[in-house]
């Protein structure tokens, strides 16, 4: 059990989190009783260990943004679902974690990029994530809608480092 | 107020169709939610399809319809209101084309559900409004009405593993095999287990789930317990792709664990599980990593349907990402 006084809280980073998404607010509940790290997936094969990362949010430690602990997580829900408290959304804490990680130049070192360089490409010119899908792709209307809505996000970013945007714009160059 | 749980109330069926639920769904209008892995495994999309046509339903595949985008969301690379944004698109045309939808994929319904989840924050409706007050003001579309937030959408949900254990005695009496007392692995998928988004109280969110076990058992099968039952199948949000050893080993273990009880096959109800669990390349890896060759095959449970159906049609058993063994499974499960 962690030995710790009353200093040790640091609320900044807590309010911060709320402040991007509310239902972090939750997170004040924990109680520390491990049950989320007991049923967890990643917990079995890394040093993920999400009442720790609690923990470290409550105490303002920022460098959480830092671990590559945060990528771990499934976000298959089962904390959710065991944890003795209701309202804590922990894979919801993980996206948010995970976003401000990004925003501050982290993020995780990807093993096969390619692959979501791909996928991004399939979703935002036929709108699904596969080659030759049944049925189809999409209606031309819908594919602009889709890259309307995906205005700014990183998803945008990912699709223009794609091979075939490059040379799209490359041709369109010469002409 | 925004209505966020759009799932069908199966108990209030259940109690008002005693005798038969499939009634319930006569003269409606039922579509398929299309998944994009059903690309690789399109007896997943058929097997359902087919059936659902034997049974003299209204059933079509969901038209105009994107990819549910959970894997983007998930990857961080869209934000809540782009994602429910999307959702919320595919909503409206789910909702003017059919009564139901169903879902073959737990990604795909939990998204859908997630997406109206996240509508109920004040601050992520707002900025989905704003998201669809500007492609009013840029696309040529005239119809407004597609770009607003749905307070009380007509359609329900269904997931196809609990509308095909509402069915079960309709669907009994559709199969021409039965499973023969071969032992079955049973994997849920974490989406499923752990999905509260489409219960109505906490009991059945919290307790056991056991329809895929009490159909495998009904088709005369053994549904084995093991170790890994409920763990996840590896794929974690594309964990396979950012940390693979360490989500290969979570598949490992599940399939072993399963191999290890004596299953003859694994059965699943999600097509991205299935992905993770069948795919030669990940079986290989394994493999190479951690020693031991694993080769219990993998199916999804409407393919699995098809097979009892009796259906040898290459579009209802083309199982593109196959396992070896699994033309084994379908010679013993045929023979008659």
């Amino acid at each position: 059990m962690d030995e710790y006084s009353d200093s040790d809280w640091n609320w900044d980073f807590y309010k911060e989190l709320v402040d991007d998404v509310e239902d972090n607010k939750n997170i004040i509940q924990c109680i520390s009783c491990g049950k989320c790290v007991g049923d967890c997936p990643a917990a079995k094969i890394s040093n993920f260990n999400i009442r720790k990362i609690i923990k470290k949010v409550l105490r303002g430690e920022k460098s959480v943004l830092r671990d590559s602990d945060i990528w771990f997580c499934y976000l298959c829900e089962r904390c959710k679902r065991v944890c003795p408290k209701n309202n804590i959304n922990i894979p919801l804490l993980i996206i948010n974690l995970r976003n401000e990680s990004f925003k501050q130049g982290f993020g995780p070192r990807y093993n096969d990029l390619r692959k979501y360089v791909e996928m991004s490409e399939r979703f935002l010119t036929s709108g699904v994530v596969v080659e030759d899908p049944l049925g189809g792709p999409l209606s031309k209307e819908r594919i602009d809608e889709l890259n309307e809505i995906c205005n700014f996000a990183r998803i945008k970013y990912v699709f223009k480092a794609s091979s075939s945007n490059q040379t799209k714009k490359k041709k369109k160059k010469k002409t | 107020m925004i209505k966020s749980n759009l799932s069908l109330d199966l108990e209030e069926i259940e109690r008002t169709y005693l005798d038969n639920p499939l009634d319930f769904f006569k003269d409606k209008k039922l579509c398929l939610f299309k998944a994009c892995l059903e690309s690789y495994f399109p007896g997943v999309r058929y097997g359902i399809q087919d059936l659902l046509e034997e049974l003299n339903l209204k059933v079509d595949e969901c038209n105009n319809q994107s990819c549910c985008s959970g894997t983007f969301f998930q990857r961080n690379l869209i934000t809540r209101a782009q994602f429910a944004s999307i959702n919320e698109r595919n909503l409206y045309e789910l909702n003017e084309q059919a009564d139901f939808v169903l879902f073959s994929c737990n990604g795909c319904y939990n998204s859908l559900m997630r997406g109206r989840d996240f509508l109920k924050t004040h601050e992520v409706a707002k900025k989905t409004s704003e998201i669809f007050d500007r492609l009013k003001g840029t696309l040529t579309e005239t119809n407004p009405d597609k770009y607003k937030i749905l307070e009380e959408p007509r359609v329900r949900f269904i997931h196809d593993l609990d509308f095909l254990y509402l069915i079960r005695n309709d669907l009994l009496h559709s199969l021409k095999f039965d499973l023969k007392g071969l032992k079955v692995a049973v994997h849920y998928g974490c989406h499923y287990l752990n999905l509260s988004r489409d219960k109505r109280s906490f009991e059945p969110y919290l307790k056991d789930k056991t329809k895929l076990d009490d159909l495998i058992d009904l088709f005369g099968g053994i549904p084995v317990d093991y170790q890994e039952k409920e763990s996840c199948c590896g794929w974690g949000a594309s964990q396979v792709l950012i940390n693979p050893k360490e989500a290969l080993k979570i598949t490992f273990n599940k399939l072993q664990s399963a191999e290890a009880v004596g299953a003859d096959f694994l059965v699943t109800p999600c097509p991205t599980c299935l992905y993770t669990l069948s795919k030669p390349e990940y079986r290989d890896k394994m493999y190479k990593w951690y020693g031991k060759k694993l080769d219990i095959p993998t199916i999804h449970l409407n393919e699995l349907i098809a097979i009892l159906r009796g259906c040898e049609e290459e579009r209802c058993i083309t199982l593109r990402r196959k396992t070896p063994r699994l033309e084994e499974i379908f010679e013993i499960i045929t023979t008659e």
